[in-house]
């Protein structure tokens, strides 16, 4: 459908996008401390460093929560209902967490459910189960 | 110890609109009959009024254009906060401190929306206003505070045990309390059946476990302890107002779902008022979604963390018991009016002025805000009757 919202980048995350774009999963990586950030933000959390680079992740990570959603919050889904968003944690660091949705719309998720990200959909990351 | 805050400020005057699926009226219109409802309530008069104070997610009218329609012409104080659900006992509490420090004598605070008729929360899509989120997931069909609510619900329950028999138990716990509240928009008695058949919203949440979208406003006056004791009703005390540095999913620093924010901020709100949860007699806990009153009856500590469904489940929140929780039927039964209409029940039971519902003994109680996965913050008070 075209008239799905696409993810619009602004000032800090734009590489990001890039980065989707490029088939790679990047973040930022802190200079001083070297915490993963994100979303992209200029500051670090931990140490309050502004130094940072783009670096591309392992893209694995877990699911550890997923809904479907029955009611058509938006227009450009209502033909999509029941579908399913999930939850993800990435490895490098168990705060780091995106919303997302399996490469097989049909699929169901469980929770612990092992998962790589995939780029077939972009601008959009899908995830796909490990090992698949 | 309590601090030096504690008792300074109370709550003199509560009010009302209707609430209604179609208002028909402006949210300039409520948020003024919702004012002068709480003003006669405390027999106040309008000219007495210094201070304004409201928040609004681009869904309402500027405190400003109330206070001029208020007629106030030196505004001693206002706050006019950008924030939904966790901002609501925020914005009291923070009324609480101008007054107590004599920044200003009256203070008003409200809440108005058309949340159903105008500005649905779930139904239209539409993101959250200044959000850096909304390009990491609209795109994937997911901005409503349903989904975002079930998607911690659906991680919570994983975690902890709690099933479909747990939420379904605080969905009929506070309609029983709304049969006997003349304001509650959905007084019907429900069974466990009932809500196993309620459409699905967004699993793991049905119909019956969400709020009301309603159409209404309710305003709360605070005034320091002193003044409030001239005026007409018993004041219920301020004990204590916390406020919780929020935590979000993509704040990078909450790894597990199930603990909110209220979590943090909750030994702060018991040390200022120097009490522990075993003091509370009743609570009003903001129920966006029934899995929202589990999860915070353990952060805020009335059991231990995963035991909240069983909690529940075991009848202790219901009328009579061990934990009165929200007496009024919560935003589930009664309407949803972002935190406010919790706040306003509270002192109508510490006034003793809840009529069929009144709770026996209620000389304490908590009411408490979102607890943060959305808006990043969250807050509460502890309100005392006036002895």
């Amino acid at each position: 459908m075209t008239d799905r919202p696409v993810p619009v980048p602004d000032r800090d995350s734009a590489p990001f996008w890039d980065g989707v774009h490029a088939g790679e999963l990047r973040l930022q990586r802190c200079g001083g401390c070297g915490a993963y950030r994100w979303p992209a933000r200029a500051i670090c959390n931990r140490c309050h460093g502004f130094e940072a680079e783009w670096v591309a992740v392992s893209g694995r990570g877990t699911v550890i929560s997923w809904i479907r959603t029955h009611q058509p919050f938006m227009r450009a889904f209502q033909d999509d209902v029941p579908y399913i968003t999930i939850q993800v944690q990435l490895d490098e660091q168990d705060d780091i967490q995106m919303i997302g949705r399996l490469a097989d719309p049909g699929a169901q998720p469980v929770i612990g459910m092992r998962v790589r990200a995939d780029f077939s959909d972009r601008p959009l990351v899908v995830w796909q189960p490990l090992g698949s | 110890m309590a601090l030096d805050f504690a008792d300074k400020a109370a709550i003199a005057g509560v009010g009302y609109t209707e609430f209604s699926r179609n208002s028909g009226v402006s949210t300039l219109t409520l948020a003024l009959r919702a004012i002068m409802a709480a003003l006669e309530d405390a027999g106040l008069p309008p000219d007495r009024l210094d201070g304004i104070a409201t928040h609004r997610v681009g869904d309402s009218i500027p405190a400003a254009i109330v206070a001029q329609a208020m007629g106030i012409t030196d505004l001693r104080y206002f706050t006019d906060h950008f924030g939904g659900g966790g901002s609501s006992h925020a914005v009291v509490g923070q009324a609480a401190l101008a007054v107590a420090s004599g920044v200003a004598d009256y203070v008003v605070c409200y809440r108005a929306i058309n949340a159903r008729s105008e500005f649905r929360m779930g139904g239209t899509g539409r993101p959250a206003v200044d959000s850096i989120e909304t390009q990491y997931q609209a795109p994937y069909g997911y901005v409503a505070p349903p989904q975002q609510y079930a998607m911690v619900a659906s991680a919570y329950m994983h975690k902890y045990g709690i099933t479909e028999r747990h939420l379904g138990a605080v969905a009929l716990t506070q309609r029983a309390y709304a049969a006997a509240n003349e304001r509650a928009l959905m007084r019907t008695p429900i069974t466990y059946e009932d809500y196993l058949a309620s459409r699905w919203v967004a699993e793991p949440f049905r119909l019956l476990d969400c709020c009301l979208e309603t159409d209404g406003a309710v305003a709360i006056l605070v005034s320091s302890a002193e003044r409030a004791r001239d005026l007409a009703q018993r004041p219920a005390l301020i004990r204590a107002a916390a406020w919780g540095g929020g935590q979000t999913l993509l704040s990078n620093r909450q790894p597990e779902p199930g603990t909110s924010s209220a979590a943090r901020m909750a030994p702060r709100l018991f040390r200022m008022a120097g009490l522990t949860p075993a003091d509370i007699d009743l609570a009003m806990i903001y129920d966006c979604f029934t899995a929202a009153v589990p999860l915070q009856l353990e952060d805020y500590g009335f059991c231990a963390k995963g035991e909240g469904g069983d909690f529940v489940l075991s009848g202790a929140t219901a009328a009579g018991r061990s934990l009165p929780v929200n007496t009024h039927g919560g935003f589930l039964s009664e309407g949803y009016v972002h935190g406010w209409n919790h706040i306003a029940e509270a002192v109508q039971q510490l006034r003793g002025a809840a009529g069929a519902r009144q709770v026996a003994g209620a000389d304490i109680a908590l009411s408490t805000g979102a607890p943060g996965y959305v808006g990043g913050v969250t807050s509460a008070l502890i309100l005392r009757r006036d002895l």
